[in-house]
């Protein structure tokens, strides 16, 4: 059986979801994830639901609050100034070049890889997904949840100042563990990436609190609570106002 | 589905299924420019604009571009190049050029917002673009030169920059700090000239590859880029066990699927046993592989193949296929293999030359000079050290693609990605049944091979397939299959026993290696072997001993990566070496500079290691060094690199950054020129009408620039531009043999048969010359600019000579052959220097800079040689700090894609400057000697001293990855030998 069955492209967010009520269709927004993904899927076959046609591409800006359509690509994100810094440097720092003009936002977070920094930048910035047909939820919320509705945008509040501290391999590698803090009118936000199944806000007075982190050939648990607790300093202190290397 | 998109300007509809990648509906609508390298965009080969952007084809639906724009290369394919094309030539960014398409379409869009880019972004843009071959220094600089020429600027011509020598070539000499190298753009070449390499109109030039109008523009060039009508595609079926007895396997389901042409596994075909490491006859034993066995050896290995209609058929197929396994235990370390107890990998009966079968040795290698033991008594010190190396992946980025077909005359053609299409037709032939001279092996255009296409890989398959469907069938690697099924760095365990006297002489140097060679041999005694040679012949101890074991083990297979044993080898040696001068509190270099060897020391375990080893007794003279650039080298690396500034605290440590600390380290690199007595190449050269002439090699272009340097040695020879060397390469139907692309051997071997044919051709157009112009000794004639001239000013045109020759008197088609192998085998010498910082409270390491230079004889093309070491410097990093392969508990590779196998992108590239420190080699051709693996040697060890020098640490495993590196820090781990 080919791996995808049917390609559908809805023009109202309606019909969008009236497709995606059968879990065999995968909603597909740039295709970096799904594509691969459902070369897997040869023993049953999937259909699939691109939200291109529905102008969910859109990012506005209002009493600061942005509101980022699902559908804007990570590199129109970088390219945004009036977005946070820390989210565009989270967005370019998520993919390289040509994977990042492709990858959208929703997928990004639909996904919520375990070291996806640009997940975690909005977990700091306080961001909330908007979902078609349900009510919207934190995206700590929906992070914890079942991920399963269309989201059609992600909102993030624009203030505050931003650092991410990190440890890879190599520079542009993917890190390890990174820490993302987020300072506001003397208030820090932390999140941690590579220590849960997904980025995850923690307490920037205790950040190791519940940390049991999986371990994979590029850092034991044990390693990845040492970083999460040198790296979560080193971010904190920079969100405040110290070195920042966001 | 039908769907409608605006194709280079056109409005264009395709035919494409649900499924169906833009990648493929694009290279089935002819835009071959596009190209494979990954499903998931991992590699950005495939990368075209869409709407303007540069996305990846792979893992995009061709019905996304639905009612878009997408532009291919094929856009730019006017007859005058555009000025980004131009600058890509003009630079040297091609090697392979197998992602110049995306590189260039990425700039077309990077320009069009950004008319002048910085360099941060440049790479930002190609960050997405992998490239195995030229660590992005030249890209990087073509792109801003295009930038330059876009805005109707005039750039400095791309030309080599020329640096004074250092020293007078014979000394080391005292390097002044203050004294700043001369600042260029780091893609340019530095050439530290010799007084004796005397100039030349064509060799030693930057002169544009010869194959770059096909590979700047995308032209059809690669082995997927012509496809046969009825072409059928093939797939693997893998084990997903690492240890497995198949006992049966059901193919009706797969065979009954429409569109199936064939199933082939160990149940239909016959068992042929053979070795598929690419080398010469007769390949050494053991014979421990046939084309589908009954066992399977490694996750990944053959289980069964099919050809189908479509690759959709064929994957489908590969489902239906049922086998029922029987698992057994599998042992994946060297040292777990050859203990007691460890399961046997090869207890068939059919393969003969396995060492120890029981043990899982498939080679044992020995070699001495002197008695070890009696000197290592007599020593003052004697130092032992262990270290492991682990195993790494070439990853070309173009994967092992094949297609076969029975021509006309019903003769077996395979087209395929080889370094080495003679030795391919040779093994083919038995394993198909076939005889050699019904076999025609054709090498196109390669993305890069590095040594994993030094192998007969997949050409059995697609021929047992093409030959029972009598259709041509074509096979290409997934990056996944790549990494699980082609051929890596082989891990070692060595350890090294080193006695010294009390002057710091070595005594005593003896080496005990255990190589892993995964389930099957194909390199197991040439690589294990080698990295004996390259352990054992840098310094000079006055007694030495190789002991080797080589074990199978059930990881992915181990084979030819471009070094081939160095690396190991020379991490273990330089690492060793450094602690032992640290141990004596002797400077490194010093102490490393007494006991290396120099011009007219004798190499004297060489002879006693290799295909054509002899035994002590049997020798009458040891080959000697007879040029040596490595002072200059090491003069200019230390100036290069501040070498200073490694004993300064303030820089070591610096205050404002107190979990940073500082390091700068040095390897001395000495590697090989062929193998002598062994390696062959041939070479025809046949003069044209217009004076310009054909030149027909074996040798293998991968991506090198061999065609262009062999091209401009046979051209300095003939007098005329490169550009009249028309160079057609590796057919084994049409062009001389040649043992194949490894062993450093191309430029030296391939170019002296080139450089003598080219001499008999020119002693025959000066005798035809002589009669035109009425001189009676042929011999006062000489060639240049097109002409041949007489000793009093007359010349007569080569043109001339050829159409007098081919068709007015006495004619004939002036043509010769040559071939040449070597007795000879000149080690190039090489300074490898790294600085680093360490973050101690993560252990990440972070390497800011490399420098190599490197004496490699002349430089027959300083832009081509250089790039080689910037590729070959990149890869070794790569090895030294972030690759590996991870297995789970099952040996299944948990990492088997880039990204989570990291190789480096252009984003956050070192800084890196190479110098070419000239010496005339008189056994080379005009000089040259090798440049292609050298880079491969000292990126580990030189990390390893810096990381050393930063935190007193000296860690004896590879990568340095930042949980290895805070262990050892946080273990205050062995920092300086053991004395013993």
């Amino acid at each position: 059986m080919p791996s995808v069955l049917a390609y559908h492209r809805p023009t109202s967010l309606v019909e969008a979801g009236e497709l995606l009520k059968d879990v065999n269709r995968w909603a597909l927004g740039g295709g970096t994830i799904v594509v691969p993904e459902a070369r897997k899927h040869r023993e049953v076959g999937i259909e699939v639901v691109d939200l291109q046609g529905l102008g969910l591409d859109q990012i506005s800006n209002e009493e600061g609050v942005m509101r980022i359509g699902s559908m804007v690509r990570l590199s129109d994100l970088v390219a945004n100034t009036a977005a946070p810094e820390l989210v565009r440097n989270a967005a370019r720092r998520e993919l390289p070049s040509a994977l990042r003009n492709a990858a959208t936002i929703g997928g990004t977070v639909a996904e919520a890889e375990s070291e996806s920094l640009l997940v975690a930048a909005l977990l700091v910035h306080e961001a909330e997904v908007r979902l078609h047909d349900q009510p919207s939820l934190s995206l700590d919320q929906y992070l914890t949840g079942e991920r399963d509705g269309l989201v059609t945008a992600i909102t993030v509040k624009t203030a505050g100042r931003g650092a991410i501290s990190s440890t890879g391999r190599t520079p542009a590698d993917v890190p390890i563990v990174a820490a993302v803090a987020l300072s506001t009118g003397g208030v820090t936000r932390l999140a941690l990436t590579g220590v849960g199944a997904t980025p995850s806000l923690v307490d920037p007075v205790d950040p190791l609190a519940n940390l049991d982190p999986p371990e994979d050939f590029r850092g034991t648990s044990e390693y990845r609570r040492h970083l999460a607790k040198v790296l979560s300093a080193r971010a904190v202190l920079a969100a405040a106002g110290g070195e920042s290397n966001a | 589905m039908n769907i409608t998109l605006t194709l280079n300007g056109q409005e264009t509809q395709l035919e494409v299924e649900p499924f169906e990648t833009l990648l493929a509906a694009l290279r089935s609508h002819g835009m071959v420019s596009v190209r494979y390298g990954s499903d998931t965009g991992e590699t950005g080969a495939s990368a075209v604009l869409v709407d303007g952007r540069l996305v990846n084809t792979d893992c995009m639906l061709a019905a996304q571009a639905d009612g878009h724009e997408v532009m291919t290369l094929e856009a730019l394919n006017q007859a005058e190049m555009h000025p980004i094309q131009a600058a890509f030539v003009a630079t040297g960014a091609l090697q392979s050029g197998y992602s110049a398409p995306a590189m260039i379409l990425g700039t077309l869009a990077l320009l069009k917002d950004n008319p002048s880019p910085s360099e941060f972004q440049v790479r930002d843009m190609l960050s997405g673009i992998l490239d195995r071959e030229t660590a992005y220094v030249k890209p990087v600089e073509a792109i801003l030169r295009a930038a330059t020429l876009m805005r109707g600027e005039n750039p400095e011509p791309f030309q080599t920059m020329i640096v004074d020598p250092l020293t007078d070539g014979k000394s080391p000499a005292e390097v002044d700090p203050n004294d700043r190298p001369p600042q260029a753009p780091p893609a340019i070449p530095r050439i530290v000239p010799s007084d004796d390499v005397p100039d030349m109109s064509v060799v030693g030039k930057a002169e544009i590859k010869v194959d770059a109008i096909k590979l700047v523009k995308g032209n059809p060039a690669f082995t997927d880029d012509f496809e046969a009508r009825g072409q059928l595609v093939a797939k693997v079926l893998r084990s997903p066990h690492a240890h497995a007895n198949i006992v049966d396997i059901d193919d009706s389901a797969a065979v009954a699927l429409p569109g199936v042409h064939a199933v082939i596994h160990y149940k239909n075909l016959p068992r042929i046993k053979y070795a598929s490491g690419g080398q010469s006859w007769p390949n050494p034993h053991p014979y421990d592989q046939v084309s589908f066995d009954n066992k399977v050896r490694h996750v990944g290995d053959r289980v069964a193949a099919v050809a189908a209609e479509t690759l959709d058929i064929a994957e489908e197929a590969l489902r239906l296929i049922r086998v029922d396994y029987e698992v057994l235990p599998a042992v994946f370390d060297e040292l777990d293999a050859i203990a007691d107890g460890a399961p046997i990998i090869h207890d068939e009966a059919d393969t003969e030359g396995i060492h120890n079968r029981d043990r899982n040795i498939v080679v044992h290698i020995g070699a001495q000079r002197g008695d070890v033991e009696d000197r290592l008594a007599q020593a003052e010190h004697v130092y032992e050290q262990t270290f492991r190396v682990h195993q790494v992946q070439p990853c070309p980025i173009e994967n092992h693609i094949s297609v076969a077909w029975l021509d006309s005359d019903e003769r077996l053609v395979v087209r395929t990605a080889t370094q080495v299409p003679f030795h391919v037709r040779r093994m083919l032939a038995p394993v198909v049944g076939m005889e050699i001279k019904n076999i025609r092996v054709i090498k196109p255009r390669i993305g890069g091979g590095f040594g994993a296409k030094q192998e007969m890989l997949i050409e059995d398959i697609v021929a047992h397939l093409a030959i029972k469907t009598r259709r041509p069938v074509k096979l290409e690697l997934t990056r996944e299959e790549e990494f699980m099924s082609s051929r890596t760095r082989h891990p070692q365990t060595i350890t090294y026993t080193t006695g010294v006297d009390a002057d710091g002489n070595l005594l005593a140097q003896d080496m005990r290696l255990i190589g892993n060679t995964g389930p099957f041999g194909t390199h197991a005694s040439t690589v294990q072997t080698v990295a004996g040679l390259r352990g054992l012949t840098s310094y000079n101890a006055k007694s030495k001993r190789f002991d080797c074991d080589v074990a199978y083990a059930n990881i992915p297979v181990p084979g030819a990566y471009r070094g081939y044993g160095a690396p190991q080898a020379e991490f273990a040696l330089e690492a060793h070496m450094e602690d032992i001068a640290h141990d004596l509190d002797r400077d490194p270099i010093e102490f490393k500079r007494q006991n290396w060897v120099k011009v007219g020391d004798e190499l004297d375990i060489a002879p006693h290691l290799g295909e054509r080893a002899v035994a002590e007794g049997e020798m009458d003279e040891y080959p000697k060094v007879m040029t040596s650039g490595i002072d200059e080298c090491v003069a200019q690396g230390q100036r290069s690199i501040g070498w200073h500034r490694r004993n300064d605290p303030s820089w070591t440590s610096p205050s404002d950054r107190p979990n940073i600390r500082r390091g700068l380290g040095f390897a001395f690199c000495m590697h090989g020129t062929s193998i002598p007595f062994l390696d062959m190449g041939g070479c025809s050269i046949k003069l044209n009408d217009d004076g310009s002439f054909n030149m027909l090699i074996g040798a293998t272009d991968l991506g090198t620039g061999a065609d262009t340097v062999i091209g401009q040695i046979a051209a300095e020879v003939l007098g005329v531009p490169l550009d009249d060397i028309k160079v057609y390469s590796s057919d084994t139907d049409i062009t001389p043999f040649d043992t194949g692309a490894y062993a450093s051997s191309t430029t030296y071997i391939s170019g002296t048969a080139a450089k003598l044919a080219a001499e008999k051709v020119r002693k025959r157009i000066k005798e035809r010359a002589a009669m035109l112009l009425d001189v009676e000794v042929p011999c006062t004639i000489e060639l240049r600019d097109k002409k041949a001239w007489s000793a009093d000013g007359r010349s007569v045109t080569l043109e001339e000579i050829a159409l007098d020759s081919l068709h007015w008197q006495d004619q004939e088609q002036i043509m010769d052959t040559a071939s040449y192998v070597s007795p000879d085998c000149p080690p190039p010498f090489a300074a490898q220097f790294a600085e680093i910082e360490v973050d101690i409270e993560t252990g990440e390491v972070t390497v800011v800079k490399l420098v190599m230079a490197v004496d490699c004889g002349v430089a027959i093309n300083p832009v081509t040689a250089s790039g080689q070491v910037e590729g070959g410097m990149m890869q070794a990093l790569g090895y030294a700090h972030c690759e590996e392969y991870a297995l789970d508990e099952e040996g299944r590779m948990v990492n088997a894609k880039l990204g989570p196998y990291k190789i480096y992108r252009a984003d956050e590239m070192p800084d890196t400057e190479v110098f070419l420190v000239q010496t005339m080699e008189d056994s080379g051709p005009f000089g040259a000697k090798a440049v292609a693996e050298i880079p491969k040697d000292g990126v580990a060890p030189a990390l390893r001293n810096a990381i050393r020098n930063a935190t007193g640490v000296g860690i004896n495993d590879l990568p340095f990855t930042p949980e290895r590196v805070w262990q050892a820090l946080d273990g205050s781990g062995a920092v300086s030998p053991d004395p013993t």
